[in-house]
């Protein structure tokens, strides 16, 4: 395929290896022909590159498969997961996908991205709500406009949400900014 | 939409008029519909038609900038002139810091270089700025040649890689793979994004000036060297503005239309009807002047601390496809 369409989460065969598209921009130099600037995670040690090719040129796209899988829990080196489909139960070393350890749920569902049998991602929701495990309560007489306080969600992520947030309520958050969205009443 | 972007752009764009206003320039108003353009080979342009029920159709063309328009002005004596106008680039993909309609701040100043260009930008940067306005914006601008860059991030002597095959072998020592088709300024450009531009300050503004005159543009040849008089601003690693040094010879636009124009003809797309007289506009009348291009949806971006044009922008291309 040619590297201008590219999409993020993708994944492409770069000198042997497998790397998923983590970000994609398009660039022209000072009104020049026309670039794409990839940042790329390889999932077997989650080393990130970052490289810019014309978008006229040539890259390998790999054909994967989506399994959905159910997340049984992490220790210290790998994520356990099994297959829904056929209930086999198997490891993805940690070292490929430590940023997502805070934000997988024991239980939940996941899509796993793989290729050649070997599991390439896993797919977290663009938003995903949590209950709030651990949260100070505000100061009282705080009124500031915007005030905000950290709180730790069940994941054990702390997120910073506004002064009214307490413990055990729901809030949504968005996992690529990892940032709070809104409380989540029902 | 977020509501209070209203706001900041309106203060924005009242801040730059009266930026200009004080300083006496005039601002104009030039087409954005336009029947003929100046070739330039890698801009795509929107191609739409006029109809006559009785006279026939003919092809018209957005603008991709005011700068056709802006110098007849300047042939007719208008003295220093800012615009800010709506320019449409087509094919240019939509993400982050892309928009197929963008706003763009263009002005030109008689009797001045692109060296003191940079001073007038830095002033009207103090102009906009405010109490919250983030550090990676404020002047001074620092200011480093391109051979300067290359020298300094990848110990490149740009000065002597001015034919393929050198530049070529720069590019592969450095692991980048080169294509058969690359010209001089493909690799030139692989090398800039690659190990250049991602590596610039971010604290502060910085201007990159003197490009490579393979770069073919309307700038000056800065005499005795391989280089243009002309300088691209980068905030936050953004390319925010660039300037020449206008060319004024008739003979040397005459000369980069026709280039340009051979190359058009070659490469998809929409090729612009040219109109063939309009390097007689630069004739011994025609001032030396200096001329600056600024994003103003990059601008307010950077003013306000968003993240993407998309949030800047009223009316997002994206939303308005994803609507559909």
């Amino acid at each position: 395929m040619k590297a201008g369409a590219i999409d993020k989460g993708i994944a492409l065969l770069i000198k042997g290896s497998p790397f998923i598209v983590v970000e994609r921009d398009f660039v022209n130099p000072g009104k020049g022909s026309a670039f794409v600037r990839l940042k790329l995670k390889s999932p077997e040690n989650g080393r990130v590159l970052k490289e810019t090719m014309k978008t006229q040129d040539n890259v390998e796209e790999i054909i994967v498969e989506e399994k959905d899988c159910q997340f049984l829990y992490s220790d210290a080196e790998s994520y356990h997961f099994m297959d829904t489909e056929t209930y086999d139960q198997f490891e993805i070393p940690m070292e490929g996908f430590a940023d997502y350890k805070l934000l997988m749920r024991d239980g939940d569902s996941y899509k796993i991205i793989m290729w050649e049998d070997k599991p390439l991602d896993i797919i977290i929701p663009y938003k995903v709500v949590y209950e709030v495990t651990e949260a100070f309560e505000g100061v009282k007489g705080d009124t500031v406009q915007g005030a905000s306080k950290l709180v730790t969600i069940e994941t054990g992520l702390e997120v910073k949400v506004p002064i009214f947030i307490k413990q055990g309520e729901r809030i949504m958050i968005n996992t690529e900014t990892r940032e709070y969205v809104e409380r989540v009443n029902s | 939409m977020d509501i209070k972007i209203i706001a900041a752009r309106s203060h924005i764009l009242s801040q730059i008029r009266s930026f200009f206003h004080i300083n006496e320039y005039l601002e104009v108003e030039t087409p954005i519909l336009a029947p003929e353009l100046i070739p330039e080979s890698t801009i795509e342009v929107f191609e739409t038609t006029f109809s006559s029920e009785f006279h026939g159709d003919r092809q018209l063309y957005l603008t991709p900038s005011p700068e056709v328009f802006m110098k007849k002005l300047i042939a007719k004596g208008s003295g220093n002139i800012y615009q800010i106008t709506k320019s449409f680039r087509n094919s240019e993909q939509i993400g982050k810091d892309h928009n197929p309609e963008f706003t763009m701040l263009e002005w030109y100043t008689m009797e001045t270089d692109y060296m003191d260009s940079i001073k007038t930008t830095e002033d009207l940067f103090e102009s906009l700025i405010k109490e919250d306005t983030p550090g990676c914006f404020k002047p001074p601008f620092l200011r480093k040649s391109i051979e300067e860059v290359f020298k300094e991030y990848i110990s490149v002597n740009l000065l002597k890689c001015q034919t393929r095959t050198l530049i070529k072998e720069e590019a592969m020592n450095l692991g980048l793979k080169i294509e058969k088709t690359d010209t001089w300024e493909d690799i030139f450009n692989r090398i800039f994004l690659n190990f250049i531009e991602p590596e610039l300050p971010k604290d502060k503004p910085i201007v990159l000036y003197n490009y490579p005159k393979q770069i073919l543009c309307l700038a000056k040849e800065l005499k005795g060297t391989p280089w243009r008089e002309r300088w691209e601003l980068y905030v936050n690693g953004i390319e925010l503005a660039n300037c020449y040094s206008e060319e004024t010879e008739s003979i040397k636009v005459k000369n980069l239309f026709e280039t340009e124009y051979a190359k058009k003809v070659q490469s998809p797309g929409v090729i612009p009807d040219i109109d063939s007289n309009y390097n007689l506009i630069f004739n011994k009348d025609f001032p030396e002047c200096s001329g600056v291009a600024l994003g103003i949806d990059r601008l307010v971006m950077l003013l306000t601390g968003a993240t993407s044009i998309e949030g800047v922008i009223l009316f997002p291309f994206s939303d308005m496809i994803d609507n559909e």
